[in-house]
């Protein structure tokens, strides 16, 4: 049976402050899937995003967030990552001194069940000894930055820092092939992109949708969806899905603008503000 | 095992004990008058009141000199013909380094000594100083706390003084060049005090690495109040890497000076990680032309730990370069201090100085203060300085959890991540490592 992440009639505040940013969410998405959330600026997509992965800054007030039937607003970040859930970056943080290599091998490993076992005749607290074999990795780490088109000297560098938009882009679609999610939320990947660099994630997308993983692509432009072909669109304004379609929204949505969206959907207290 | 030593009562930190530890050593009368001048210097300078700028963030609160004692020294009878034979943790300790020469001190006394026969034959002097003082009597007189550590630097060097034991002697002659490190280990068991002495002399040309690693023995309170002298004479390339890992309930003094004379080059790496309290004072002096000193520092206090490091780039002589580089991360209710001041004499002109210190606090209750400082005389210099105490950023956190680490793996990641700078720059192998293990060692508080 395929993987199920359900968004059910979820409500999402600002942690230590009223402000709400989404108001009852309804979304589904299912392995094999690609779902494409268009919105204008600060209609709360990238919260979505944020609270399905458990990032702290979001509290969830009501409804809920199931994945495979069971919730998981109670695990840690980490532990939604172990389910198959995974979140591309609208912007990926660079973490100073940390290379590219040891921090995806250790996030494989986890993912991929070599930390459960006990580490072995290291001291205690190091990583090291019970991570995925360094030549194993190495060996798919390096076949798969050919493959989405990363220069093998990344491996060394520290994650993100100084890499360029597209590079940082890339190696989040890296990052989401070496981890193999069941469903991936992607951020705006496509902000910030010239034409090149947007194909070529587009590219990487491609590669990776199939039966295993569901994709809920997240984007503010269509210009993406004429590289990537969603099964579904939805379009979010003021913290709720407001419509869903097939790709022919995505088009409508082109052709009229976000005006034609807020005209139905605003909330008149809006309007006069 | 503590009720297999005989407490000698007379070995107290006392004027008697002064006596008593130079009639059973046999030392020569030159070198029991330094102790009984150190003690005087110890009786007539007062305690630190706080009132003192350097000690108004560290207290010396719950000291009583009284708790700890003078080991029952010499004892001749540990010492051993093979690292086998010692036990595990030193073993292991020596292990962590491939090495040229190993010296074991532990309680004073010489425990394990070895030198590569051929470095012996080249003149170097790898030695304890209670050996030195009878065989190399003008090296110990010329350089054994004389213009580089004064006796009577402060209340701590003057104790230093009274009841130096065991400690080390390195001497590497003209154009001697050593390329693996030599490594010392200074060990003591609880209750006692230690007095042990790091003399390093490269002579002129000469290239060596020393690595001096301070470890206890058990987990009780012990004291420790250290020197370190070095001396790179012209064109030496001396490496210095100092490694403290006592228990935490040890008091941990030192007072560490590096004189650099023309065109030498000096690494001084200092990493601070075990102590209760950690009182500590590094000078380099860069006293003629060209010289170029690195000064690097990693500290980690975690649960109640004090540590302070106080650092003095002394720029006496034109021309010369310095770079410092101290980065602490801090833990549970623990503090720091950094205190550092570039000093720039008149006729240093050109001189190019650089000191930085970053902390990065990783609990609500610990705290670390920094205070950098400039006094320049000289008026063509390029000297900048900085300090930064920083929290892990939460979207680091999140972004590493986000991709399936841990809570604990993603603080380890960051954490070793900020003390990369300086990793990166320590130029011995297995003390890179051994840093590494110890960082992930305290991120879990230990």
């Amino acid at each position: 049976m395929p993987s199920e992440l359900v968004i059910k009639d979820l409500r999402v505040k600002v942690a230590d402050s009223d402000l709400e940013v989404l108001k009852g969410v309804n979304l589904t998405v299912r392995q094999g899937e690609i779902h494409a959330l268009m919105g204008p600026n600060g209609s709360g997509k990238s919260t979505l995003a944020y609270a399905i992965m458990g990032h702290p800054h979001y509290e969830v007030t009501e409804g809920d967030i199931l994945l495979d039937g069971e919730s998981i607003l109670e695990l840690e970040p980490n532990e939604r990552a172990r389910k198959g859930l995974f979140l591309a970056f609208q912007y990926p943080v660079a973490v100073p001194g940390v290379s590219m290599s040891n921090f995806l091998r250790t996030a494989v490993s986890n993912i991929r069940g070599y930390t459960d076992k006990p580490a072995v005749g290291d001291k205690p607290g190091v990583i090291g000894s019970n991570l995925m074999p360094m030549k194993e990795f190495r060996a798919e780490l390096l076949q798969k930055m050919d493959e989405f088109h990363v220069d093998r000297s990344f491996a060394r560098r520290y994650l993100n820092e100084g890499f360029s938009g597209g590079e940082k882009k890339r190696v989040e679609i890296l990052q989401m092939a070496m981890l193999q999610p069941k469903i991936a939320i992607m951020d705006e990947t496509d902000s910030g992109l010239d034409i090149d660099a947007l194909r070529i994630v587009a590219d990487g997308v491609n590669k990776l949708a199939g039966p295993n993983l569901g994709i809920l692509l997240i984007t503010h432009y269509q210009r993406i969806l004429n590289y990537v072909k969603p099964h579904f669109v939805h379009v979010f304004y003021n913290g709720r899905v407001v419509m869903s379609g097939g790709p022919e929204l995505a088009a409508t949505l082109e052709e009229k603008g976000y005006q034609w969206v807020k005209q139905q959907f605003d909330e008149p207290a809006l309007v006069t503000a | 095992m503590t009720t297999q030593l005989k407490v000698r009562s007379e070995l107290a930190l006392t004027a008697e004990g002064v006596e008593a530890l130079s009639a059973l050593r046999n030392e020569p009368t030159w070198f029991l008058d330094l102790r009984q001048r150190g003690w005087r210097f110890y009786e007539e300078i007062p305690w630190p009141t706080g009132n003192e700028e350097e000690w108004r963030r560290t207290k010396l609160t719950g000291l009583d000199l009284a708790d700890f004692r003078l080991p029952d020294s010499p004892v001749s009878g540990l010492r051993v013909a093979s690292t086998a034979e010692l036990p595990a943790h030193l073993q292991e300790e020596l292990a962590t380094v491939e090495s040229a020469g190993q010296l074991v001190t532990q309680d004073g006394a010489v425990r394990y000594r070895w030198l590569d026969p051929a470095l012996e034959a080249k003149g170097v002097i790898f030695t304890d100083l209670d050996t030195a003082i009878r065989e190399y009597p003008e090296l110990v007189q010329r350089y054994f706390m004389t213009d580089n550590v004064p006796v009577d630097a402060n209340k701590f060097t003057a104790l230093h003084a009274a009841f130096v034991t065991g400690g080390t002697v390195l001497y590497v002659p003209r154009n001697v060049q050593i390329e693996l490190p030599l490594h010392g280990v200074t060990t003591m068991r609880g209750g006692l005090a230690d007095f042990s002495h790091t003399l390093l002399i490269a002579d002129a040309g000469a290239e060596v690495t020393y690595v001096d690693d301070l470890v206890s023995a058990d987990q009780e309170a012990s004291f420790h109040s250290g020197v370190v002298e070095i001396v790179a004479h012209p064109a030496a390339v001396v490496r210095y890497l100092h490694y403290q890992d006592w228990n935490v309930n040890t008091w941990h003094f030192s007072t560490q000076q590096a004189q650099m004379k023309r065109d030498a080059q000096l690494t001084w790496i200092l990493s601070s990680w075990g102590s209760r309290l950690s009182k500590i004072n590094l000078e380099m002096q860069l006293q003629e032309r060209g010289g170029h000193g690195e000064l690097l520092g990693l500290y980690f206090p975690s649960g109640r730990q004090h540590i302070d490091h106080h650092t003095l780039q002394n720029h006496i002589a034109d021309h010369c370069t310095s770079d410092l580089l101290f980065k602490g991360a801090l833990r549970g209710r623990s503090r720091s201090v950094y205190s550092g001041s570039i000093k720039v004499h008149p006729h240093a002109q050109k001189t190019d100085a650089y000191q930085k210190n970053d902390n990065l606090v990783l609990d609500k209750r610990a705290r670390a203060d920094s205070i950098p400082g400039l006094e320049i005389e000289a008026d063509d210099v390029r000297c900048t300085h900085g300090a930064t105490v920083s929290k892990i950023e939460p979207e680091y956190l999140f972004y590493l959890m986000a991709r399936g680490l841990s809570r604990y793996q993603a603080e380890q990641l960051i954490v070793t991540g900020f003390f990369e700078e300086v990793l990166n720059r320590v130029p011995v192998e297995g003390v890179r490592r051994k840093l590494e293990h110890v960082i992930a060692r305290k991120i879990i508080g230990g």
